[in-house]
């Protein structure tokens, strides 16, 4: 099991492999590693933000709002496998994740702790203690900063890719947002620009059923969101969201066709938001039998199970990982709370260029 | 890994020429005769002399703008008119109508006079903007159901959206018609807009404008798909598209979509296809535009087309258009220039209208 606990960047990519599916057509899995490491992602990442939504937040711990992506994370994890990382910047892809990606952090190799850092808006976080939360980014890791404005990052990842056509790589970009960002005229300009360019992007969009408060249904008059790429002549396709390996295979196929110079594709994954809008929210707005019924979908006891089915993975090993990323938060926790605040003064540093 | 280069659409590369595949998508469609069979006469020699005075008088402004007296910009709508009259024409008098720069054509058809054209044009105090806007920037909502254009293309779908909303709210079944060009389709406007239409149901006619260029832009450098009618279904809206140079085409094709409204509620895009025969505006040469296709669209005239039709199917001779066509011009002569003898408004006019003047605001336009 050590190998998978390694970072994506030094494990490298899996092998693939085809396997028949329930439905009776072949999609692309990874190999057993592979799974193994993204049911380990999967499960630090619903650690990590239960550790800050539902302690540290309550707490006081954290500064400004705190937004999960409980329920989602094959959504993330399942994309995110398919990043190439070396740090080499001449050959890496860049992600422009939404504010309910925090899998794609950790995958990336930002450090639970410089993490909690910046929830905790410590001097060691991303922004250095200027902003909390999941604005943050660090080309360093290939991450574009989440943009707050929703929508605003769909053209800004457009940009990326067009740099990455214009030099002849064969890099991609990984664009994510939510189905709420999707009715953002931003959105709009950013998809229509890279389908014209057939620019090297995949579009990612988590469809959780909420916008906040508002339903999928008062947000667009289509019956998948995916139909959305009948306007920009490229192919749309949608995934169960909660299927890490139904999202792996679809993103698999959407990077191979953006790596190849074929263009941009719009993959909607349908998962549902497990929580309110953010912490403060109880998300009263929800009929609560709609969260009974997609926690019986959940994608962490999916993956285990199907770990289980195929023997990769007994009750023994499951509480060696559960344990093994306890100990890990509780370290990384105490390594953050040790981190200092920034000084007053640096709230003048890095507004201009330096 | 280099990128396999054939792969590349050379059309799409920034800054190349248009390629073959460009130059057969932005080639016109096939077009016969028109057809109107059992259309009264009376109408058909309305529509027609609406068409003829909405070249007419743009070929006059045209002419002024040349002389210097126009103030600001002039944006012809030469070789698009059928799409302005047409889709105006297919309108109840009371639903929701707002023009953009290039649809003269509409506020001809609401009733709008040349001679009211003329004064806003030259920026004329007896105007109806007294004088404070040059191009077409004025409607009157109470009087003509005409809601003035926006300069910032597409932020008018989203208006019509609220104004079909309003109407909905207080019961009454009107539609609500704009337009947008093959540039303005790119606008986060247009997304927003249309999304909200389909989404609050809203009996939206968008009309979009597909003129081939978006100032220097070729449309297929402008969207991926072949025709802007197939964003329709990525909304939940119903969609079509027909030939903009053919004014029966553009009538029916409006009617179908008012008659949806009406009964549904719901919106309607229609694509009308047709050809900037003109630069973006007065000034421009459009040099960037292969001649090749304005020879081609030159072919689907819609005025030609219509007076084709009239005198084929002997609802006028030929003496009568030209007839028609002189005494347009004469009268246009005169209104252009008493026009120009109308007075320039006073400097203190700017100061008026700033921040909120209750009687000032009211609409005086139209006198009568």
């Amino acid at each position: 099991m050590a190998d998978i606990l390694k970072p994506v960047r030094a494990a490298g990519r899996p092998r693939d492999r085809v396997v028949g599916a329930r439905d009776g057509s072949n999609r692309r899995e990874p190999d057993d590693a592979g799974l193994l490491r993204m049911l380990y992602y999967m499960k630090l990442t619903r650690a990590i933000e239960d550790r800050i939504e539902r302690k540290l937040h309550r707490q006081g711990k954290i500064s400004g709002g705190v937004y999960v992506s409980r329920g989602q994370e094959a959504i993330s994890v399942g994309a995110a496998m398919h990043i190439r990382h070396t740090g080499n910047d001449e050959i890496d892809d860049i992600i422009s994740p939404s504010h309910r990606d925090m899998a794609i952090f950790l995958m990336q190799g930002v450090t639970p702790e410089r993490i909690l850092a910046q929830y905790m808006a410590r001097r060691t976080g991303l922004t250095r203690g200027r902003d909390g939360n999941m604005h943050m980014g660090d080309m360093r890791y290939r991450l574009v900063a989440f943009i707050s404005h929703l929508g605003d990052s769909i053209p800004v990842a457009a940009g990326t890719a067009l740099t990455f056509k214009m030099r002849g790589t064969d890099q991609i970009s990984f664009c994510f947002f939510g189905e709420g960002a999707s009715s953002r005229g931003d959105w709009h300009e950013g998809v229509n620009f890279a389908t014209v360019q057939r620019l090297p992007i995949v579009f990612i969009c988590n469809n959780n059923q909420y916008a906040y408060s508002t339903p999928v249904s008062r947000q667009m008059a289509i019956e998948r969101f995916s139909d959305r790429a009948l306007a920009y002549a490229v192919p749309g396709e949608t995934v169960d969201g909660n299927d890490v390996l139904a999202v792996y295979d679809a993103v698999g196929r959407s990077v191979e066709r953006a790596r190849q110079g074929q263009g941009p594709t719009i993959l909607e994954c349908v998962t549902f938001r497990m929580t309110g809008h953010s912490a403060h929210d109880d998300a009263g707005y929800v009929p609560p039998h709609l969260f009974e019924e997609w926690a019986h979908k959940d994608p962490i006891d999916r993956l285990v199970s199907l770990l289980g089915e195929r023997s990769l993975l007994d009750s023994a090993a499951l509480d060696e990982m559960d344990g093994r990323i306890a100990v890990e938060l509780d370290e990384a926790v105490a390594w953050a709370e040790r981190q200092p605040f920034p000084e007053p003064e640096e709230c003048l540093h890095g507004v201009y260029g330096e | 890994m280099r990128r396999d280069e054939t792969s590349v659409n050379p059309d799409r590369e920034i800054g190349r020429g248009l390629s073959d595949d460009s130059m057969r998508r932005m080639m016109p469609p096939p077009a016969g005769p028109l057809h109107a069979a059992g259309w009264p006469r009376a109408q058909l020699r309305e529509l027609h002399r609406l068409l003829r005075l909405n070249r007419s008088v743009e070929e006059k402004l045209s002419v002024l703008f040349r002389q210097g007296h126009i103030v600001g910009g002039f944006y012809s709508s030469l070789g698009q008119e059928a799409i302005s009259v047409g889709t105006a024409w297919a309108l109840a008098p009371d639903d929701l109508l707002a023009p953009m720069i290039r649809n003269i054509g509409s506020l001809l058809v609401r009733g709008v006079s040349p001679a009211d054209l003329f004064r806003q044009f030259l920026g004329r105090f007896d105007g109806p903007t007294r004088g404070k806007d040059g191009t077409l920037h004025f409607g009157n909502v109470r009087k003509r159901a005409l809601i003035g254009p926006i300069s910032h293309l597409g932020t008018l779908i989203p208006v019509m959206v609220g104004a079909g909303l309003a109407a909905r709210m207080r019961g009454e079944r009107k539609v609500a018609l704009t337009y947008i060009g093959d540039g303005g389709s790119s606008t986060g406007y247009f997304h927003e807009g249309l999304n909200l239409a389909a989404v609050l149901d809203i009996p939206l006619i968008l009309i979009v404008e597909n003129n081939g260029y978006a100032y220097s832009v070729p449309t297929p450098r402008q969207f991926a798909v072949n025709s802007l009618a197939e964003r329709g279904p990525a909304y939940g809206v119903a969609s079509e598209s027909v030939d903009g140079t053919d004014l029966f085409a553009v009538i029916e094709a409006t009617r179908r979509a008012v008659e949806r409204g009406r009964r549904d509620g719901s919106p309607t895009l229609i694509e009308c296809r047709a050809f900037r025969m003109k630069g973006h505006a007065e000034h421009d040469d459009m040099r960037y535009v292969p001649r090749e296709l304005l020879e081609a669209w030159r072919k689907l005239d819609p005025l030609d087309r219509l007076e084709k039709f009239l005198v084929e199917e002997g609802h006028a001779t030929r003496k009568e258009i030209e007839e028609l066509t002189r005494e347009i011009a004469v009268t246009l002569d005169q209104e252009a220039a008493a026009a120009l003898e109308s007075p320039l408004p006073p400097p203190e006019e700017a100061l008026r209208g700033v921040y909120r003047e209750p009687r000032y605001e009211e609409p005086w336009w139209p006198i009568s």
